[in-house]
C-alpha cells in the first residue's frame, strides 16, 4: 500500500514539474555599431574598378542601354543591358558613400556622403571625375543606418549594419519583444527598406530613369536633391560643375522626391508634399498630404496615386495593403479603395498595368483599369521582389535580394523572364 | 506527507488512490469473452489543462525572468470502435482555448483497458496523437498563428453505470506545438514565436 502511495505521489509530481509552457521568440533585426570615416578618404577614394558581383544592391537608374544598379555606400556597378536577355557587368564605380544617382547626357551626378560629384561616364570603363561640390549634404542614411557630417572634426560619423538574431524567452502570449526599438535612436530608419518603387519620371531627351523613391530627381536646368530636412537644388546648366541653388526647408523625415510633369511629389515621414514645379528655380508648395501613407512607396499615373504600406518600417502601423488615391485635385488628395497585400514594397505603373514587389512572396502583376476592381493578373514566386521599374519597351526591371531580373511584359499576365543577374549574399 | 498538503493535489491524490487500490486489489474480471463483437464507441471529456510559463522580461537588465501559472478550458470528444474487449482505437477531435491560441486537435487516438475492479471501475490507458489545426482561432493585425503536433498520453478510470455508460476520470500529460508569426517592429526583419504547450489535462467525462 506504501508503494503505492509513494508511486502515485510521485507521479503527480512529475506531472507538475514538467507541465511547463516552452515558448520563445526569435527576431531577426538590423543592429548598428559607429564607424567614422575621413572626408580625405572619400574624397580620394573615386575610381573606377572591375566589375565585381552585386553583393547589397540599392537603387537601380537606367541611362540608355546602361543600368547603374548601387552598391550600398560602396558605389555604382556598371551594366551593359544592350541586349537584355544577356546583361554584362562593365565596371564598377567606386563611390565612397554613394547612395543615389541621376543621369544626363554624359555626366553622373552621385552622392558621396556629404559631397555631390559629377562623373563623366562617356567611357563607362574609365570614369573620369569632372566636378564636386562639397559639403551639401550634412546628413543621411543608408540601410536604415543614418550618418552625420562633424563640420568641426572634418568627419562624417556613420554606423554600420548588421544583422542580428536574438532570441528571448516569452510567455506565450504573443507579447515578446514588442514593436518597440529598445537602443536605437532617431537616427536608425528604416531607408532602404523604404525603399525604391519606380515611377515615370520626366525624363527629357536625354536623361536616365529612376525609381520613385530616389533623393535625386533631374528638370529642366535642376538637379533636386532631398536630404532628411531639405529639397536643395543644383543648378547644372553648366553639366559638368554643378552650382549650389536654393535650398527650401522642409521638416525632419524626407524620403523621396519624384517629379510628374510639372510637379514635385515629395514624401516624408509625415506627410507627402506635392510641389508646383512650373518655376523650375522656386518650386511651390502645393499642398500637404497628411495622410498616414507619406513615407511609403507612391507611384503616380494621371490623376491617381498607387500607395503601398507595409509593416517592418519606421512607419509601421501593421498594415500591408496598397491605396489607390485620387489626385485629381492636388489640394485634397483622396483614398478610393484600399487592397490587402502581403507584404509590398516597390511598385511600379504602366497603365492600365500595376506591378507590385512583395518582398519574399515574389512579384504580382494587376490590372488597374477600375479603380475599385484592381485584378491580379499573375503572382511570381520564389524570388525576392523589391523594386520594380517598367520599361516604355514592354519589359520590366525588377531588383530583390537574391538578384536583378528583366521581364517581358508583353503580356502581363504571363511575364516571361529575360535575364537575371545574381546577388552573391548571404543574408538581410 | 507534508508534501500532500496542497488544495489541488489532495483531492486529485485521494481520487488516484482510490482507483489505484481498486483496481490492484480487486481481480480482474472478463465479462465478455465469448459473445465479444466490435461496436461504435463514445468518450466525450471536458476539462483543464493545467501548466505555467517561466518568462524573460524582455529588456530587463541583468534579466529576469518570471513565472505565471495557466489553466485553460480543453474539450474533446473520441469516436471510435471497441476492437477487441480491451481495446477501442479511432479518431478524437477537441477545441483547446489557450490563451491566445484556439486550437483543435485532430488526433488518432486508443484506448485500452488496464484493469477492472469487482465494482465496475476501470483503469484504463489513453493515447491521443495528431496535430492540431487553427480553424477556429482568429489573429489579430499582423499575427499569424499556426498549430502544430499534438501529443496526448494518460490515465483514466471508468465508473460503470447500470445503464451500460460509464463516467469517465482522465489524467493525462498533453504536449501541442505552436507557431506565431509576429507584426515587425522598427528595423526588424522577422520575428516569430515557437510555442509548446506542456500540461497536466485533468477532464471529466461519459462514455458510451
Amino acid at each position: 500500500m506504501k508503494k503505492i502511495l509513494l508511486f502515485s505521489l510521485l507521479a503527480v509530481l512529475f506531472f507538475q514539474t514538467s507541465c511547463t509552457d516552452q515558448c520563445t521568440e526569435t527576431r531577426k533585426f538590423k543592429r548598428f555599431t559607429p564607424v567614422t570615416v575621413g572626408l580625405a578618404d572619400i574624397r580620394q577614394g573615386i575610381k573606377t574598378e572591375q566589375a565585381r558581383e552585386l553583393i547589397n544592391p540599392g537603387k537601380i537608374y537606367i541611362k540608355g542601354n546602361y543600368l547603374l544598379i548601387n552598391e550600398i555606400k560602396q558605389g555604382l556597378h556598371v551594366v551593359d543591358n544592350t541586349n537584355p536577355a544577356a546583361p554584362r557587368l562593365v565596371s564598377f564605380i567606386k563611390i565612397p558613400g554613394n547612395g543615389d544617382m541621376a543621369v544626363r547626357g554624359n555626366i553622373l551626378y552621385a552622392d558621396s556622403y556629404t559631397d555631390l560629384v559629377a562623373l563623366n561616364i562617356t567611357d563607362p570603363t574609365a570614369i573620369r571625375e569632372v566636378g564636386r561640390e562639397k559639403e551639401v549634404f550634412l546628413n543621411g542614411q543608408f540601410d536604415g543606418a543614418g550618418w552625420s557630417l562633424n563640420t568641426s572634426t572634418g568627419v562624417i560619423n556613420d554606423q554600420n549594419m548588421e544583422i542580428v538574431t536574438e532570441t528571448i524567452k516569452t510567455d506565450c502570449e504573443n507579447n515578446g519583444s514588442g514593436g518597440v526599438w529598445p537602443r536605437g535612436w532617431f537616427f536608425a530608419a528604416d531607408n532602404r527598406a523604404m525603399a525604391q518603387s519606380a515611377a515615370p519620371s520626366t525624363s527629357g531627351p536625354n536623361q536616365g530613369q529612376a525609381g520613385s523613391m530616389a533623393r535625386f530627381a533631374l528638370y529642366d536646368n535642376y538637379l533636386y536633391t532631398v536630404s532628411q530636412s531639405d529639397l536643395q537644388l543644383f543648378d547644372i546648366r553648366t553639366p559638368e560643375s554643378p552650382r549650389r541653388g536654393n535650398k527650401i526647408n522642409l521638416g525632419w523625415g524626407i524620403e523621396t522626391i519624384f517629379p510628374y510633369r510639372d510637379k514635385l511629389f515629395i514624401g516624408s515621414n509625415t506627410g507627402m508634399f506635392i510641389y508646383d514645379n512650373r518655376n523650375p528655380e522656386k518650386p511651390e508648395r502645393l499642398s500637404v498630404f497628411q495622410h498616414a501613407f507619406a513615407c511609403d512607396p507612391v507611384v503616380v499615373h494621371e490623376n491617381r496615386a498607387y500607395v503601398t504600406l507595409r509593416s517592418g518600417t519606421m512607419c509601421n502601423r501593421g498594415q500591408n495593403q496598397l491605396d489607390v488615391v485620387d489626385i485629381t485635385d492636388l489640394r485634397a488628395p483622396k483614398l478610393l479603395k484600399t487592397y490587402q497585400m502581403q507584404n509590398p514594397h516597390g511598385l511600379g505603373v504602366d497603365f492600365p498595368h500595376l506591378y507590385v514587389c512583395e518582398g519574399k512572396h515574389g512579384l504580382k502583376s494587376f490590372d488597374a483599369k477600375s479603380d475599385f476592381d484592381l485584378k491580379q493578373l499573375q503572382h511570381l514566386t520564389g524570388m525576392d521582389a523589391y523594386d520594380v521599374i517598367p520599361l516604355s519597351n514592354k519589359s520590366l526591371l525588377m531588383i530583390g535580394k537574391d538578384g536583378l531580373y528583366q521581364f517581358d511584359t508583353s503580356n502581363p499576365a504571363k511575364l516571361q523572364q529575360i535575364s537575371k543577374i545574381p546577388v552573391k549574399r548571404v543574408e538581410i | 506527507m507534508k508534501l500532500l498538503k496542497s488544495n489541488i493535489t489532495r483531492p486529485f491524490l485521494s481520487i488516484v488512490l482510490t482507483i489505484c487500490t481498486h483496481s490492484l486489489i480487486g481481480s480482474f474480471t472478463h465479462h465478455a469473452q465469448a459473445q465479444f463483437k466490435p461496436h461504435y464507441v463514445n468518450m466525450t471529456e471536458l476539462g483543464g489543462l493545467f501548466g505555467r510559463v517561466v518568462y524573460d522580461i524582455p529588456w530587463s537588465n541583468p534579466p529576469v525572468s518570471e513565472v505565471e501559472n495557466r489553466v485553460n478550458l480543453t474539450i474533446q470528444t473520441f469516436n471510435g470502435v471497441q476492437l477487441k474487449p480491451r481495446l477501442a482505437v479511432g479518431a478524437t477531435v477537441g477545441v483547446d482555448w489557450y490563451n491566445t491560441a484556439l486550437l483543435m486537435p485532430l488526433a488518432a487516438g486508443a484506448r485500452y483497458d488496464l484493469a477492472r475492479s469487482k465494482k465496475n471501475v476501470t483503469l484504463f490507458g489513453s493515447l491521443d496523437a495528431g496535430y492540431s489545426v487553427n480553424w477556429l482561432h482568429t489573429d489579430g493585425t499582423g499575427y499569424n498563428t499556426r498549430g502544430g503536433m499534438m501529443l496526448n498520453p494518460g490515465l483514466g478510470l471508468k465508473i460503470g453505470l447500470k445503464s451500460g455508460s460509464a463516467l469517465t476520470l482522465s489524467l493525462t500529460y498533453k504536449r501541442q506545438d505552436a507557431q506565431v508569426t509576429k507584426p515587425l517592429g522598427w528595423g526588424e526583419i522577422e520575428k516569430w514565436e515557437d510555442r509548446t504547450y506542456n500540461r497536466m489535462a485533468l477532464r471529466m467525462g461519459v462514455m458510451f
